[in-house]
């Protein structure tokens, strides 16, 4: 089995709140960790290498065979983003198919691909069955921008898996996540919550710590395939709006979601995407037994537990901000400083990039 | 014994106790909030021995008190949903027993003084257990599905939900769908029959979907194309036994005499019902007729006893497909020869 342990890794979209706690958690895990992405880390990790390298560029593919790293974990996934469609589609497909580039054999060396997806593959709708299995994903309807990018995206990641028998790959669908800054817990968060009128839908979310723990797992030693991964049970709208303390407001169209969405802009200024509109009015549950069976492993929080959580954590405030600049400071000189005693010559040229 | 957690993971694990203000404003006297919390009971009172002396003037009983009793409950569990905040838990499917339970006595009104439901048969379906009930589908609007649900929640000896399924069409419009998922019901997908069956639920299915519906007064009791048997081939996978429900009665409730087609397509809905009181009389043509009604539950089909593989068998399929709907048929059949008059 020590073939399959991960030798040399590399997050990329490492510098997003989920990709920096990933890395965390894998830092004592595993020999050598590298970490790619456009922006600095919200906070420096000693055992990581820090890349600046863009997905969008045929660059990191070269990036992955010069590393030569045997995993990645490919958590350039735009899902929930303010950016425009067209920025969402390049990091989504593009950033797959250079990071696939770099992996595909004969040359390649990566036996372990891991893939960010999200349950915003499914859609939803009112015709859809109650619990999505993973290979529900073909439903006939038009799909939102951000669920035929990542349809396009799988696409290409079976694509590679079936050409390139040699490597593991495995597609992690991660249900909505509501920590401070996801659309959903900034929606669910208004004092008056304008609601699609005479709906109540089922929500199922994601506790950080269960997504983060899971894409670790699936590292050290998953199994291949497309899993879902959302916590258990569900909470219905206005139970979750009820739990942050505010009150629905059943204002919003019942036909004609786009009229909804952009009644919700001038209202409340919170941009829902059409995929997220969607969910708000229908709901979407995921089936998460093959997880269950195949990993292990279940997520720790349920549904009502993740909302219980964000709850509190607005009640408290937090207060603790991302680490300070002069610490930042500190651990990239003690990092330059530990590689040069090394072996400096290696290491020197991969600084460059980080300045 | 090992201590289950250390008082410091208790005190980690606890949260705070909510704050509750006491309420700002005028303040009533002692003895008028006094009387203010007794109100019921002595209203109570009052109409009992109102009762009492009415019976003893005309010689019958002019108030039901336990009419009166049960509307004092509907009542009392309304103000209790309205207390419990978000505090309650629905099953995966957004299922709320507590919810549906507090609407069970306005559904009995309708059970038993309004269509006067005649039931048979109830111990056919199991008190413990997945079971498929199979039934007949009638009216313009589903009353017979939740008769069917009131009938076994209020006359089985162990009350158990039923759930039923509908088209994924209704489960599109505002309050229906928020109304159906909130009592039980779920889409009318094969996967959620099958996941429902697995948690030992009583499932109701209409095979003839809004075929049954939808059908003109010239065509009452008689049975529509059962699907593709896709409820055998269901049952017959997780090992549940088939019940079929003949209903009788619920084909007069609107007497639908003919279906504007192009109506219905430009809301998107199957049809489009013109009976002699809708859409003349507005909202007053919703108000259904009161005619009486028989649902009879027929002994179990046990599909069950064939081997899971067997679901693949179309002709053994179809061959139990129609020997529900002959057992359906048949039920309705002996049921209507029993009823006097449409409305007695």
């Amino acid at each position: 089995m020590s073939l399959q342990r991960p030798n040399r890794v590399l997050i990329t979209g490492v510098s997003n709140p989920l990709g920096a706690e990933v890395a965390r958690r894998l830092a004592p895990q595993v020999p050598y960790l590298f970490g790619c992405d456009m922006k600095d880390p919200i906070s420096a990790l000693e055992e990581m290498d820090f890349v600046h390298a863009d997905t969008r560029h045929v660059a990191i593919g070269k990036l992955v065979r010069q590393l030569n790293v045997d995993t990645i974990v490919h958590l350039a996934v735009m899902v929930d983003s303010p950016r425009d469609e067209r920025s969402i589609h390049e990091t989504n497909v593009i950033g797959m198919m250079n990071v696939l580039a770099g992996c595909s054999a004969p040359s390649g060396r990566v036996r372990r691909l891991i893939v960010k997806s999200s349950q915003a593959i499914y859609g939803a709708g009112p015709g859809d069955p109650s619990f999505f299995s993973e290979e529900m994903t073909n439903v006939e309807r038009q799909a939102s921008s951000v669920t035929r990018d990542l349809l396009d995206m799988e696409q290409l990641v079976t694509e590679f898996a079936l050409r390139n028998e040699s490597s593991k790959v495995s597609v992690l669908r991660l249900g909505y996540r509501v920590s401070e800054d996801t659309t959903l817990a900034r929606y669910l968060s208004l004092p008056i919550v304008p609601t699609f009128a005479g709906f109540d839908p089922r929500l199922q979310l994601l506790h950080e710590d269960d997504a983060a723990e899971a894409i670790v797992r699936a590292v050290m030693g998953g199994p291949a395939g497309v899993f879902n991964v959302a916590a258990g049970g569900v909470v219905l709208l206005s139970q979750a709006i009820a739990i942050m303390g505010g009150s629905p407001a059943p204002i919003l169209p019942p036909y004609g979601r786009w009229i909804g969405r952009l009644a919700l802009r001038a209202l409340t200024r919170v941009e829902v995407q059409a995929h997220l509109a969607d969910v708000i009015a229908f709901g979407s549950v995921m089936d998460c037994s093959r997880l269950e069976a195949e990993f292990g492993w279940k997520p720790a929080h349920s549904s009502r537990a993740v909302m219980d959580g964000l709850a509190r954590g607005k009640v408290l405030e937090v207060i603790e901000a991302p680490s300070p600049p002069q610490e930042y400071e500190l651990q990239v000189y003690l990092q330059r400083r530990r590689r040069n005693g090394r072996n400096g010559q290696r290491t020197a040229s991969m600084l460059e990039a980080h300045k | 014994m090992i201590q289950a957690k250390s008082p410091k993971q208790r005190r980690k694990d606890s949260t705070r106790a909510e704050i509750v203000k006491p309420k700002s404003g005028p303040r009533l006297a002692k003895s008028v909030k006094r009387l203010q919390q007794q109100a019921p009971l002595l209203a109570f009172q009052g109409l009992s021995e109102l009762s009492v002396r009415l019976r003893q003037l005309t010689g019958r009983d002019v108030i039901d008190l336990n009419r009166v009793m049960e509307f004092a409950q509907f009542m009392y569990k309304q103000r209790e949903l309205a207390v419990r905040g978000p505090n309650y838990e629905v099953d995966d499917f957004g299922f709320d027993p507590q919810w549906t339970e507090s609407f069970i006595s306005v559904f009995m009104v309708l059970y038993r003084d309004y269509w006067r439901v005649e039931t048979t048969g109830v111990e056919n379906v199991p008190a413990t257990g997945r079971a498929l009930l199979v039934s007949n589908h009638a009216g313009v609007l589903p009353w017979d599905g939740t008769m069917i649900k009131t009938a076994v929640f209020a006359e089985h000896s162990h009350p158990r939900h039923v759930r039923a399924l509908v088209a994924s069409l209704f489960m599109g419009m505002p309050m229906l769908s928020w109304f159906l998922r909130r009592t039980g019901q779920t889409s009318g997908h094969p996967d959620d029959t099958r996941r429902l069956l697995e948690r030992d639920e009583l499932v109701l299915v209409f095979p003839e979907g809004v075929r049954g519906t939808g059908k003109s007064f010239k065509d009452r009791y008689q049975l529509r194309r059962f699907g593709r048997g896709g409820f055998v081939a269901t049952a017959i996978r997780s090992g549940a036994p088939i019940i079929p429900v003949s209903v009788v009665g619920s084909e007069e409730i609107y007497p639908m005499v003919a279906d504007l087609a192009p109506v219905a397509k430009f809301f998107g809905l199957p049809y489009f019902p013109i009976t002699p009181f809708w859409p003349w009389l507005g909202p007053l043509g919703l108000i259904p007729l009161p005619s009486k009604w028989h649902i009879r539950f027929h002994s179990p089909i046990h599909v069950e006893e064939h081997p899971p593989e067997a679901a693949d068998d179309n002709n053994l399929v179809m061959a139990l497909s129609d020997q529900v709907r002959d057992t359906i048929q048949q039920g309705i059949y002996d049921n209507l020869k029993l009823r006097r008059g449409v409305f007695l």
